[in-house]
């Protein structure tokens, strides 16, 4: 997945605010704490960030408030100018785009669905999904047709009449996702969707989301200050803390190898087995015979629990989806991981 | 441009076949109100009169002193009510900067002065004598005057100089100015209930001799030289030691530009004339029949064809 | 947060009344040594007043004819004739184009009902009806017309005006800070001075009318419509930006409609102010309801009168009910399918109700306009009552002895007190009250503006219109805030007392002003009382608004606590309300300042009786500087009261 060229690639990435952000960038350097930034009378949104997304790929930037994640989403589609660094979306320069190339980039390009729904207040749910489509200049019933056609893929079929206001929360973010999809974007934000919702809503509305990630297949940045659902919906995570990437990796590796103490205290209390996969476990074969029926590499370590307290062999060989041998895996390694000893 | 005149001359070519007025414009003649009636009345019927000449004819309501400077510029054609004593010093103002002239003046003659309700007689007796007023000036006594009595003035800026008058004369009075008309009204309202004495300043032709019937106070009559010579009149020493003049003029002003505009009309406004009495019966139509002030015109001229109709000849 | 705001505030506390307590000792040293100063600083002297008026006027007369201004300005007087001609066509049927009017009464009226259901169901359709129904059937059709076709030109182009302004201002932030000053004088100079430029540059009649009433009505909307601007949520900022839109789509899809709430609000300030301008706007020969309504008075005929302040109330509430229902409208939404006349069917029923009314009046008279003989006036009959209850002897025994006491026993001594007064004093005790609240900013603002209207020389003039409002004001504090705070707790009452706020402010002001001169004479008790009844609205209002805005909590709190209703009312609500309270009073102090200048029609000896003057004789210099004195010394309690109010609210932490 991330081999091929990066959809989205941020270099060194900053983000100061203050009076002259670009001037005391220049001057103080680059390695400046986020201490020592503030104490000069700077915030700093984003620190250094240099991330790629792959295509396809889900990356979940996590952190909580005030960390920047949200400031970092928004520079990659420049709705915030950067003060350093260079933001490359689809081998261009954010950056060096002027005004029409910009409005071109998200016309064609570009989805974003916003906690609070972003929902213009005087338009029917219709409207509000088809107002991509009205401002890249759509005729009317083309860009009515294409709007039903998102209102149906999100479950809205009948509501497309009604007002913002007449809807639930749920209901709301289902128009905010419906809209951003209806220009058909290769690149889906969503900043921090499901958070203004109640639990059993976000629970719900995580895995319509999971549905339509399956059936579009996009490249998508998604927000989150919610560990569990950055672990749930993730290819890869990258937390953040102080405007800074502490670690960015997969979910498995960041729950069994965390950088960092902040990270880590993220990961105590998380129950390991339901996010390590065997795949991560499994180790080169290097001409040990390993035999017996193969686990599955997709599968959990709690999904195998059963099974790795009634094995009796010490490694377990594991095998992909169309049944390749991929490695072996140590069953006490495993059985620490669900045991929770590691 | 010779397209223009063309049609212009063809327009005054038909018109002039067609038997009507000569060559008065067909742009509306525009007359100013304001906001004592027989002046509203007043405008009504030399509009309704000019209306019977051929002209067109319309109303705007202004201020009555900023009006002059609008009669100036053409932004009115005329005013119809010019009072010596109140709007003198505007007219003659305008008259300097040119713009406006005079056209005729009323039979009517204006006076302006200290006045009284009849019912203040029976407080003092001595009246209409000033030195009987004087000698009364306890009656007309009020909490801020103290042991003075009290001079209703009309606005200060009528520039009526009745302090200077109290300080010659030596009067037992304090002048307290109203605001407006209105509040001269209202007081001699108020007063009106209890039958209270009360002396202010007041003018004629005005509605307000039909409500409430009253004299002026005689003062020591005037005489020329009377506001600006010392010497003249019974107090050597000081100016404005007499009465306001007892008949001042009323005058019909018109901007230039009428007597080319509107010949006709303007031949018509040249003879238009009122009498004090023809003025009090129009305010009295609609201040005491309580008529609105169109109908009190037309119900005027109706019953006075004798009066206007020489005019339009 | 507002633990450190509250230290930081108290710590500021220490240190400010400090710095004010000397200042303010000075002013008294100064005021109790007055035998012993010097000249100059009892009064400014002779020679160090400028005649800033002659300059002023220099000033005006190169603009308007060397520079030509006047030709700009009598154009766009031209354009603004022309649409005045079509609304006076349409809805009285002056003989202009189109030559269409003037529409029928009962179309007008039946139009006013629909719009009325359509914002707000029936109750609104009655009360928009029955507005024009009664404008018609007391015969007051056509002066009506006149002042709404005045309306319904200006207030469009002054919310249209506030829009661009607004616009302007959130989008360049240097604009903003160079209008807003700017912004904040327009609303507190007396409306003389608007009619003087507007006579002089755009001709007497509606078009000056129109123009004061623009200008007038302009400040509310820039205000609102930067603000609502500036609130539309980051996040549909940031949808509309992602969606690709340009500009100018930002602005026509997101920020406008987005901005909606506040924008109606402005709409609906313009709309109020436009009509209050209006009718004063008889002072330049306005016709219409404020023309009649002078010369009524000049003929006093109270009934009438007060039938005309009805219609100027009934009209005024109805204006404002219907924006404000407007406001807060929300769209319904139709399910799909629904054809096109369900959708639109108010729209119809009112075209349907204008057609068919039109074609009854082609027939029957009265459908069309109502003679005079057949309106139910009854001005004789409500002018006989009012002359009852003013003759009345017990009343006028209360009044006879009021009189008597505040003239005698308060206001003369607080005047002649207030004139004793060395001028430096005055501008240190002002400077002392700016130094209390804002520190030394809002000092020498305070001083400066007291300072320069002592320069101009108006001092005594100003000062007596000081002394007038200060008067007015303590008196509506007396009488307004215990009521207030009684409607406040008894929720019954709470709703009657605004009403009769509403009705007291919206009646035109110089309605009462006769009944108080007839009741107290031509001085200053009636000067105090007029501008009391306009002052007391807002004290009361702010004071209700404040005591109900406590959130529950506290309240149930301090039941829980044991605490009496005086306790509750003493200890909990009233530090709370402060603040809003304060905002009513610094209201209350502006109305005074409107007021005391409309005074000037009982007869006074302050600033508005020279404006008064001014605008007989066009001298524009003169009354630009008494205006601005009333506006510098309104500003000074503007800035120092709301900046209290301010530090008081960060304090509480309540915003």
């Amino acid at each position: 997945m991330t081999d091929a060229a990066p959809v989205i690639s941020c270099r060194n990435v900053w983000k100061l605010f203050g009076a002259d952000p670009h001037g005391y960038l220049a001057s103080a350097g680059r390695g400046q704490s986020f201490e020592e930034i503030r104490k000069a009378g700077y915030i700093a949104a984003v620190r250094d960030v240099s991330i790629e997304v792959g295509r396809g790929e889900m990356l979940v930037i996590m952190g909580l408030s005030g960390s920047g994640k949200s400031t970092l989403v928004r520079c990659m589609s420049r709705l915030i100018d950067i003060t350093g660094g260079e933001v490359i979306v689809d081998g261009q320069d954010v950056m060096a785009l002027n005004e029409r190339e910009l409005i071109e980039l998200r016309r064609r390009k570009m989805g974003m669905v916003f906690q609070s729904f972003g929902l213009l207040p005087h338009r029917t749910v219709l409207d509000n999904v088809a107002f991509p489509l009205e401002m890249r200049g759509q005729d009317r019933h083309d860009r009515r047709e294409r709007a039903m056609e998102v209102i149906k893929l999100v479950g809205l079929e009948g509501r497309e009449e009604y007002f913002p206001r007449e809807l639930s929360g749920g209901q709301q973010q289902r128009v905010g996702i419906a809209r951003s999809l209806a220009i058909e974007p290769d690149i889906w934000f969503l900043d921090e969707p499901f958070s203004a919702l109640d639990p059993l809503i976000r629970r719900e509305m995580q895995d319509e989301f999971l549905r339509l990630r399956g059936m579009l297949g996009k490249t998508i940045v998604f927000i989150t200050h919610d560990f569990d659902e950055a672990l749930r919906l993730a290819d890869r995570i990258a937390i953040m803390k102080d405007g800074a990437v502490e670690q960015c990796d997969t979910p498995d590796r960041i729950v069994l190898k965390p950088a960092t103490e902040y990270v880590a205290k993220f990961t105590e209390d998380v129950e390991k087995s339901r996010v390590v996969h065997a795949k991560v476990l499994a180790q080169p074969i290097n001409g040990h015979p390993v035999d017996g029926p193969a686990v599955a590499a997709d599968a959990t370590v709690l999904q195998l629990a059963r099974q790795l307290v009634n094995e009796s062999r010490e490694m377990l060989p594991v095998a992909d989806k169309s049944g390749r041998l991929i490695g072996a895996m140590n069953r006490q390694e495993a059985l620490d991981i669900l045991l929770g000893s590691v | 441009m010779k397209k223009a005149r063309l049609i212009l001359g063809g327009t005054a070519a038909i018109l002039a076949a067609a038997g009507a007025a000569q060559a008065d414009s067909d742009d509306p003649i525009i007359i100013p109100i304001h906001n004592w009636s027989s002046q509203i009345v007043m405008s009504h019927a030399v509009g309704k009169i000019l209306e019977d000449v051929g002209a067109n004819v319309e109303f705007v309501t202004t201020d009555s002193q900023a009006v002059y400077e609008s009669v100036r510029l053409g932004d009115v054609t005329m005013e119809l009510e010019v009072w010596e004593g109140a709007f003198g010093a505007s007219f003659r103002a305008a008259l300097e900067k040119g713009g406006l002239h005079d056209v005729a003046t009323h039979a009517a003659t204006t006076r302006e002065d200290w006045w009284y309700p009849l019912w203040t007689k029976e407080a003092c007796p001595g009246l209409p004598d000033w030195k009987a007023l004087n000698d009364c000036a306890a009656v007309f006594a009020t909490p801020e005057t103290g042991d003075k009595g009290r001079f209703l003035g009309g606005p200060v800026d009528w520039l009526k100089h009745d302090q200077e008058r109290v300080d010659a004369l030596n009067l037992n009075f304090v002048v307290v100015n109203a605001g407006s008309a209105a509040a001269l009204w209202a007081e001699i309202g108020a007063a009106e209930a209890e039958k209270k004495p009360i002396v202010l300043f007041n003018w004629t032709p005005n509605f307000a001799e039909a409500v409430w019937p009253g004299e002026f106070v005689e003062f020591p009559a005037w005489e020329d030289g009377c506001d600006t010579d010392a010497a003249v009149g019974p107090n050597p020493d000081m100016t404005y030691d007499c009465g306001n003049p007892a008949g001042g003029y009323l005058k019909i002003a018109a901007w230039d530009g009428m007597k080319e505009k509107w010949p006709t009309a303007y031949e018509t406004l040249t003879k238009v004339s009122f009498t004090n009495p023809q003025i009090a019966e129009m305010a009295k139509l609609v201040d005491v029949d309580e008529m609105e002030p169109e109908d009190a015109a037309a119900e005027w001229l109706a019953a006075n064809e004798d009066v206007w109709k020489p005019w339009t000849e | 947060m507002a633990v450190t705001d509250l230290t930081s505030g108290q710590v500021r506390r220490f240190a400010r009344p400090h710095t004010a307590a000397v200042l303010l000792a000075l002013a008294a040293l100064l005021a109790l040594a007055k035998p012993a100063l010097p000249e100059f600083l009892t009064r400014v002297p002779g020679w160090a007043v400028l005649p800033y008026d002659v300059w002023m006027q220099g000033l005006f007369d190169f603009i308007k004819d060397d520079l030509g201004l006047i030709h700009v300005t009598r154009t766009i007087s031209a354009g603004l004739e022309w649409l005045l001609d079509i609304t006076a066509n349409l809805l009285y049927g002056k003989n202009r184009w189109p030559y269409l009017g003037p529409i029928p009464w009962t179309a007008v009226a039946a139009v006013a009902a629909v719009t009325g259901y359509a914002l707000k169901g029936w109750r609104m359709a009655l009360l928009a009806g029955g507005t024009f129904v009664w404008v018609a059937l007391v015969g007051q059709w056509e002066i009506a017309m006149q002042t709404m076709s005045v309306i319904a030109v200006a207030a469009p182009v002054a919310a249209l005006a506030g829009l661009l302004l607004g616009l302007a201002a959130w989008k360049f932030p240097r604009f903003e800070r160079a209008l807003m000053p700017l912004l904040a004088v327009f609303q507190t100079l007396p409306f003389f001075t608007y009619l003087l430029p507007a006579v002089i540059f755009f001709k007497v009649g509606p078009t000056a009318g129109c123009v004061a009433t623009v200008v007038y009505a302009v400040p509310p909307m820039v205000l609102m419509t930067a603000l609502g601007l500036k609130k539309v949520s980051s996040e549909v900022v940031e949808a509309g930006h992602m969606s690709g839109s340009t500009r100018w789509q930002m602005l026509r899809h997101v920020y406008i409609p987005s901005a909606r709430t506040e924008l109606l609000v402005g709409v609906n300030q313009v709309i109020m102010l436009s009509l209050a301008m209006v009718v004063l706007t008889a002072f330049i020969g306005m016709p219409g309801l404020g023309a009649k309504l002078l010369s009524l008075m000049n003929s006093l005929k109270l009934g009438r009168s007060f039938e005309i302040g009805v219609t100027i109330v009934l009209i005024a509430v109805t204006l404002d009910r219907c924006s404000k229902a407007w406001v807060v409208k929300q769209p319904e939404h139709f399910e799909r399918g629904t054809p096109w006349w369900r959708r639109n069917q108010v729209l119809l029923i009112g075209i349907a109700a204008f057609l068919g009314f039109l074609i009854v009046a082609q027939f029957v008279q009265v459908a069309d306009h109502i003679k005079r003989d057949q309106d139910f006036s009854i001005g004789a009959e409500i002018d006989g009552v009012i002359r009852a209850i003013l003759s009345n002897k017990a009343i006028t025994g209360i009044t006879e002895w009021l009189r008597w006491f505040l003239i005698t026993w308060v206001l003369i001594p607080f005047r002649n007190g207030l004139l004793w007064l060395p001028t430096a004093s005055v501008v240190l005790a002002a400077a002392a009250a700016g130094h209390f609240v804002g520190g030394r900013r809002s000092a020498l603002l305070a001083g400066a503006f007291f300072g320069i209207v002592a320069l101009t020389g108006w001092w005594d003039r100003s000062i007596i219109t000081l002394y007038a409002v200060i008067s007015a004001v303590v008196l509506a504090a007396l009488i307004g805030l215990p009521l207030g705070i009684l409607a406040a707790r008894r929720k019954k009452w709470a709703e009657p007392i605004l009403l009769v706020c509403d009705t007291a402010q919206t009646f035109p002001s110089f309605v009462y002003l006769i009944p108080a001169i007839m009741l107290f004479g031509v001085n200053d008790v009636s000067v105090v009382f007029a501008i009391f009844i306009f002052a007391t609205v807002p004290l009361m209002r702010y004071t209700i608004e404040g005591i109900r805005a406590v959130p529950e909590e506290l309240l149930e709190a301090a039941d829980m606590s044991g605490a009496t209703r005086r306790q509750k009312l003493l200890k909990v609500q009233l530090p709370l309300a402060l603040p809003t309270m304060a905002v009513g009073f610094n209201q209350a102090i502006m109305f005074a300042f409107f007021m005391v200048i409309i005074a000037a029609f009982i007869g006074t000896q302050d600033l508005g009786q020279e404006l008064q003057k001014t605008l007989a004789g066009n001298q524009l210099g003169k009354n630009f500087v008494l205006g601005m004195c009333v506006a510098l010394m309104a500003l000074s309690f503007d800035h120092i009261i709301m900046r209290w109010s301010a530090n008081r609210r960060r304090a509480l932490g309540v915003f």
